[in-house]
């Protein structure tokens, strides 16, 4: 661990659970973080648009009831966020991860506009698909090594973890949030809502930013 | 600290305005000089500031501060020999701050700025490829332990030259008026950008400069190892012309083009790294 996202700060253990502080999780958790009290203090921009093949513009506005249902799916977006960049546990880090791809569903869903929903529409399939996937490898973890606990994992005594294992976390990484399946929906990030569709982006970077770090455990 | 930190910053505007002076004399131009990108951070620093009506207030102002915040964290790290894995995290996140920058105007031209700046994170997944391939070698992804190596094993710009080219065509990525810079298009006046004036720009021009002096200082680092002061920054104002050199001959690719591009190296670097895998498991 030490020689991957640098000496562990401090370590928090709540029974066989557990939450660790290297500084590279302590830099995405602080992003994390960040973003949240942004999306708390923020209220959404009013996107112009310019008609075509004219001088006339217009500006978008977000009802009252979306916003407020935009920011919560955000706030438990950045929670979610923010719970697996620090855990210690591979289970923890798939549920973290489910939530985050079924917050961000949620953060566009709301938008109404037919092209964004058909976009999330989309997104919630390719995001429930990828649940086995992620929760598999968390069984082939658990089944491989004895063990879920990344501490365990890194100190190198436990059998190595298969290859496999490694590849369905990635893949369930990458069906929930990453491209080519989320990023390539350009539909979803260009809805109006700053705030809350920067934290659909920046949830589906920290989670695959923390990805990186686990599959090298082990 | 934060004398290094401001040193670092200036020099990291003299490197831009290098940049754009070299494309000018390349393309016949007399250019600008090339301190302008000091002066350009120094002159908004006093211009007229203020926030669009149609912008998300705390957004527009709150990203400012984490763009600077995020390179000074980087520069940080680098300095004191952290974990590479924070560097290039940091550079990622950098696309985030992007799409925060273009969306939060409002504004058409931002907008699509931003989602350039996020459909083009192809251009990111090249340099994870050799992260890996250099972790493969080295055994650490600790920049100070990846120092120590190359001092026993000799530069990784030898050993792993394809990594090195991948991460050279990241920089490349990250250049103003290069063949993949689409966030910043003309079509989209200054692309995510183009509504931040005054102190935010100044903002903005500050992350810039922090941000080449980060990129190439830990370019070199990575793959030619520790170097006395002077040689680093010979070194870092080489690779400078040699970027410019690549911007001012090449033209800017349409996005489709730029994403594909990126992903066939991408591809590249995979297979690469499987061989390096492969050779270093048998």
């Amino acid at each position: 661990m030490s020689s991957i996202g640098g000496v562990p700060f401090y370590i928090l253990e709540f029974g066989d659970e557990l939450v660790y502080f290297t500084p590279y999780t302590i830099t995405l958790f602080l992003l994390a973080l960040v973003f949240t009290v942004l999306v708390i203090l923020s209220r959404p921009e009013r996107q112009v648009d310019i008609a075509f093949g004219g001088d006339a513009y217009t500006t978008k506005q977000i009802l009252k009831d979306e916003m407020r249902f935009r920011r919560f799916m955000s706030i438990a977006c950045g929670l979610a966020s923010m719970g697996a960049m620090v855990t210690g546990d591979i289970f923890n880090f798939t549920l973290f991860t489910a939530m985050v791809g079924i917050t961000n569903v949620g953060i566009v869903a709301a938008v109404k506009s037919p092209h964004v929903q058909n976009a999330a529409y989309q997104y919630g399939l390719v995001a429930l698909s990828a649940t086995v996937p992620l929760f598999g490898a968390a069984a082939v973890y658990a089944a491989s090594t004895g063990s879920l606990s990344m501490i365990e994992l890194a100190r190198g005594t436990l059998p190595a973890v298969p290859i496999i294992a490694k590849a369905l976390l990635v893949i369930g990484v990458v069906g929930e949030g990453m491209a080519p399946f989320y990023a390539a929906k350009a539909e979803m990030f260009r809805a109006p809502g700053a705030p809350y569709v920067i934290m659909c982006s920046l949830s589906s970077l920290l989670i695959f930013l923390r990805v990186v770090e686990v599959v090298m455990l082990g | 600290m934060i004398a290094e930190l401001v040193l670092a910053t200036l020099f990291g505007l003299l490197l831009l305005g290098i940049h754009r002076k070299v494309i000018a004399r390349i393309q016949r131009r007399p250019g600008p000089p090339v301190w302008q990108e000091i002066l350009h951070a120094a002159k908004f620093s006093f211009k007229t500031t203020w926030v669009p009506a149609t912008a998300s207030r705390a957004l527009f102002i709150g990203i400012v501060l984490v763009a600077i915040g995020i390179w000074t964290a980087a520069f940080f790290v680098m300095m004191t020999g952290g974990s590479l894995l924070v560097i290039f995290g940091i550079y990622m996140l950098h696309k985030i701050v992007e799409h925060a920058f273009g969306l939060s105007s409002g504004s058409p031209y931002g907008k699509f700025g931003g989602v350039r700046s996020v459909i083009s994170a192809a251009s990111e997944i090249p340099l994870f490829v050799s992260v890996a391939a250099i972790a493969l070698f080295t055994r650490s992804l600790t920049l100070s332990d990846i120092i120590a190596w190359q001092q026993v094993h000799g530069p990784l710009l030898i050993i792993a030259f394809p990594a090195a080219i991948a991460m050279y065509l990241v920089l490349l990525s990250k250049m103003p008026f290069g063949p993949f810079s689409i966030v910043e298009a003309k079509e989209l006046v200054s692309g995510y950008k183009t509504e931040h004036f005054g102190v935010w720009r100044a903002g903005l021009e500050v992350c810039n400069g922090l941000k080449t002096t980060v990129l190439l200082a830990t370019f070199l680092l990575l793959f030619v190892g520790q170097l006395p002061i002077w040689w680093m920054v010979i070194g870092m104002v080489i690779i400078t012309v040699s970027l410019s050199f690549t911007c001012a001959i090449t033209p800017m690719l349409s996005p489709f083009d730029s994403v594909t591009i990126q992903s066939l190296f991408t591809g590249l670097m995979l297979v690469y790294a499987g061989i390096v895998f492969l050779g270093v498991a048998a």
